[in-house]
This record gives structure tokens, sequence and C-alpha cells, in this order.
């Protein structure tokens, strides 16, 4: 189990390896698909599942796919693929500062990956993650408001951006 | 700007601000730190000015890096303590990372490069927001968490900010650059005392949105960008000018004006905390900001060129009242003698 969590991990920082060293978009959004893919699995491993799956869906099935479709509409017919020396130096300068990383968190007690399983508390074994939601929709109810206000500017915000065609903010560029 | 998508901005810029100053987990401060970091973006970029495009991308590269390295802090916090309360910062790692992430949303030395520009890429309103409201939310996760942080690293901040918002000072002419380095250095003031009586870091702070509001506004309405356009803006409102010049002198730190007093109340904390050093060389090194002060005060009562004091005022049709500008510039010079009162309440 514990060398799966470790294959995942590797797998995961191989995906974002991808992700930096990108030579365009099409090619950087399959290291994405990786590194979320290892992310979720790291997540089940640690105990909370309910919040992985929402992961994998919002974001491979959202965000990314919504991605793709407006990237393909503003393709170009010969993208660059890997196998430019440009890419091997942005692939070999992550990989130093990822091992810096590791060298340096490795005086830190924090980086020791324990696979540690949280169960609820007392007579109940419902998973935390699940507790954790029901609490969102019903305690918590202000912190639900705040996060869906939150998301609502997200939007709100990137609509005014890009409002005006060749008069807003990104065509004065 | 459209007005529904100015009054969305504005509500959630208060909403944010007051979610952030009233958490006490850490999950909720972050969340305000961020909606109040999405709300500014359009008004940064209202003019669609490629200057202005470009401030909104530096505000928001540096803002989200900051909220994630606050993320992080508070993490790792969790992960060995395992408890989100604000206060109860104990491992030392998250405070150091918190106060550097602290650190880069306030515009602090060495992370203050992105200050000036995002100042003169947005309107003077915009700018007055940016150096007022924004920076509470951040002073208050620094108040809250101020008896946990190393404070040879927040002197050595303190000092630096001190030190550069004044040396850059001195070779602006554009009155928004001038007004960024002014709020590095008061920042820095700010920062010094945090750890000895985190009191008077509110009182400087509260003083100083009063008097930099009182800057921008009265700026704001003469519409003045540059040294050159108030040297000739005496004969708008000529009043407005001699406010301008009372209100710099008290941000400059002068006595009979309100600004000196949270200096001196931090020059006497220093000396009580046995750190008379820190309070000799920030002191002198305010003495670079007083120079771009008087500057300024200096261009804003000149009468000579181009015009000669027995010329009229320019004839305006409206004459627009403005009673805020009016009632924060009697605050930010009449202040200092109710420095007793002010020392009870603390």
């Amino acid at each position: 189990m514990t060398y799966f969590v470790i294959f995942l991990g590797i797998c995961f920082m191989l995906g974002v390896l991808a992700v930096a060293s990108n030579p365009s978009p099409y090619y950087g959004v399959v290291g994405l698909v990786v590194a979320s893919v290892m992310g979720c699995g790291w997540l089940v491993s640690l105990g909370v599942s309910f919040v992985s799956l929402a992961l994998f869906l919002v974001y491979l099935g959202g965000m990314l796919v919504v991605f793709v479709y407006s990237v393909s509409l503003a393709a170009d017919p010969y993208p660059e693929a890997w196998g430019d020396w440009r890419v091997v130096g942005y692939g070999l300068g992550f990989v130093l500062v990822v091992w810096m990383g590791v060298v340096l968190g490795g005086l830190v007690d924090f980086w020791k990956v324990g696979v540690v399983t949280v169960d609820g508390g007392g007579v109940s074994f419902v998973r935390l993650d699940f507790s954790g939601v029901a609490v969102f929709y019903s305690c918590g109810v202000g912190l639900f408001l705040v996060a869906g206000w939150g998301l609502l500017l997200a939007l709100f915000v990137v609509l005014e951006l890009v409002r005006g065609l060749s008069r807003g903010a990104i065509r004065a560029v | 700007m459209n007005p529904h998508a100015k009054l969305i901005c504005t509500v959630s810029l208060i909403m944010g601000t007051s979610i952030t100053i009233s958490s006490n987990h850490w999950i909720l401060a972050w969340t305000g730190l961020e909606i109040n970091t999405l709300a500014i973006i359009p008004l940064i970029s209202k003019s669609h000015h490629p200057r202005a495009i470009e401030a909104t991308i530096k505000y928001f590269l540096t803002q989200s890096t900051a909220s994630a390295l606050i993320l992080f802090s508070s993490m790792t916090n969790a992960w060995s303590t395992g408890q989100w309360d604000i206060t109860q910062l104990n491992h030392p790692t998250s405070c150091l990372m918190l106060t550097m992430a602290i650190a880069i949303k306030l515009g602090l030395v060495p992370f203050h490069f992105w200050f000036p520009e995002v100042l003169q890429g947005s309107s003077l309103i915009t700018a007055l927001l940016l150096s007022t409201l924004m920076k509470l939310p951040p002073i208050t996760l620094l108040l809250l968490t101020s008896q946990s942080l190393n404070t040879t690293l927040l002197t050595l901040l303190a000092i630096s900010s001190t030190l550069i918002g004044g040396w850059m000072g001195l070779n602006q002419t554009q009155t928004r650059k001038i007004l960024a380095f002014s709020s590095i250095s008061h920042l820095g003031w700010m920062i010094m005392i945090i750890s000895y009586n985190p009191q008077l870091t509110i009182l400087t702070f509260i003083l100083y949105t009063i008097m930099t509001s009182t800057v921008f506004l009265s700026l704001a309405q003469i519409k003045v960008l540059k040294l050159s356009t108030l040297l000739i803006s005496w004969t708008k409102t000529p009043m407005l000018n001699a406010t301008v010049m009372l209100t710099l002198l008290s941000l400059a730190g002068l006595p009979p004006l309100t600004g000196f007093m949270p200096k001196w109340l931090i020059i006497q904390e220093l000396t009580k905390q046995e750190m008379t050093p820190m309070a000799t060389i920030i002191t002198m090194l305010s003495l670079l900001s007083l120079f771009f002060y008087l500057r300024l005060a200096y261009h804003s009562t000149i009468t000579l060129p181009p015009n000669s004091s027995n010329h009229m005022k320019l004839w305006r049709t409206n004459k627009t009242l403005n009673t805020p500008t009016a009632i924060l510039t009697a605050l930010s010079t009449t202040l200092l003698p109710l420095s007793p009162l002010i020392i009870t309440m603390l």
C-alpha cells in the first residue's frame, strides 16, 4: 500500500513536470489529467473518498472539458511538440527545483508522508469528509453562502474583464 | 464602468474585508482575502489602458501567491497542531511563511516592487482603495498572530521598508507613485511596533488611513496626477491646495499635526523596550520621506510660476461640495491635542 502511494506521488510529480515543460497547451493538458488523477488517488489513500470523487468530477469532467473545447476553437495547425531542446531545458529546471525542495524539506518534520486514515469519532463510524459535507449544508451554511458568492464573483469578474470585444481588457494589450 | 458590475465589486470588497477581519478560522480568513483580490481586479482594469491591464495582472499574481502561502502556512500548522485557530499559530515554519505572505500582501520590502506600479496603473480612487481598504485584512491577520512571529524578522522588514520607501520616493514625479512609497514607509513604522504594542499598530494604521484618504481625495478633486499639474492647480481651488500642504506635512510626521502622534508614541514604546538604536534609525530614515513630502507641499502652495499671485481664480461653473474631504482634512491636521484621550483608549 505504501509503495502504491509513493508510486502515485511520483506519477503526480511527473504529471506536473509535463505541465511545467509543456511546449503548447494541448500537450500540457495531458500532464494536468495525469496529475489530477494521481492527486485524487492520493486523497483516497488518505481516507477522504468523497472529496476525491468531487475533485475528479468537477476538475476533469468540468473544467478540463471546458478548457479543451475552448482551446480547440483557437488551435493552431502545427503546435510545437515535446522533443525541442527548449522543452528539455524547462524539464531540467523543474526537476532541479523539486530536488532542492525535497533536500531542504527533509530537514523539517512535516514531509514524512504517513498513511493516516481518519474515521469519525466516538460511536459514529462515518467518514469525516461525508459528515463534513453534511455540516457544510446544515450548520455551516454561512460558509456555504460565502463560498458560493466567491465562485459567482469569479464568474462576474471574468465576464467584466472580457466584456467589450475590441474595447475590452484582453484586446487592449 | 457598468453600474451592476461596480455594485457587485463594491459589495464584495466590503464583504471580503468583513469576513477576514471577523474570522477565527484560517480557511475563512483566506476566503475573505481571495474575495477581496477578485473583487478589485475589474476596478483596477477599469480604464482598459495597457498600463492598467499590466497593473491588474501584477496585482493578481502577487496577491494570489501570497494567499497560497497563507494557505500553506495554515495547513502546516493544522497538520502539526491539529487546530485552525488564527491566534494559535505555533509551528515555526508556519510563522515564517505567514510573515513572508503578509509582507507580500502589504507590499513590505523586499516584496514591494509591485506596489508603485499597480498604484500608477489605477485611477486615484482605486489607488486609495488599494492603499487603505486592501491593507486592513492582512494587518488584521498580522495583529492576531503578532505574539508568535519572529521579532528580528519584523524589525528587519520594518527598517528596510522605511529605508526603501523614503529613498525610492525621492526621484518620483508622479503623485500616485509618491503616495505608494509613502505607504511603504508608513507600513514600515506599523510593522516596527507590532511585537511590542499591537495597539500602536492599530492607531498608526487608522491615522495613516485618515491622512492618506485626505490626500487621495483632495488630489482626485483637482485631478492632479503629477508634480507639474500640482504646480498650476492652485488657481482652481486655492483653499484645497493649502489644506493639501497641511495634510502632507501631517503625513510626514511634523509636530503640531496629527501625523506626529503615531511616530511619537512608537518612539516612546521602542525606547521603553530598550530598542533606542532602532528608534533612532527609523526616525532618521523618515527624514528621506520628509523631503518628498516637503517637495509636494511646496509644489502645492507655490504661487509664482506661471501665474502671478494677483491672477484671478479660474472660473468654474460647477463648484462641487466635498464633505468627506473636509471632514478627513480636519481630522488629519487637528487630532494631536487629543492624544491623551486616544492613549487611554488603546
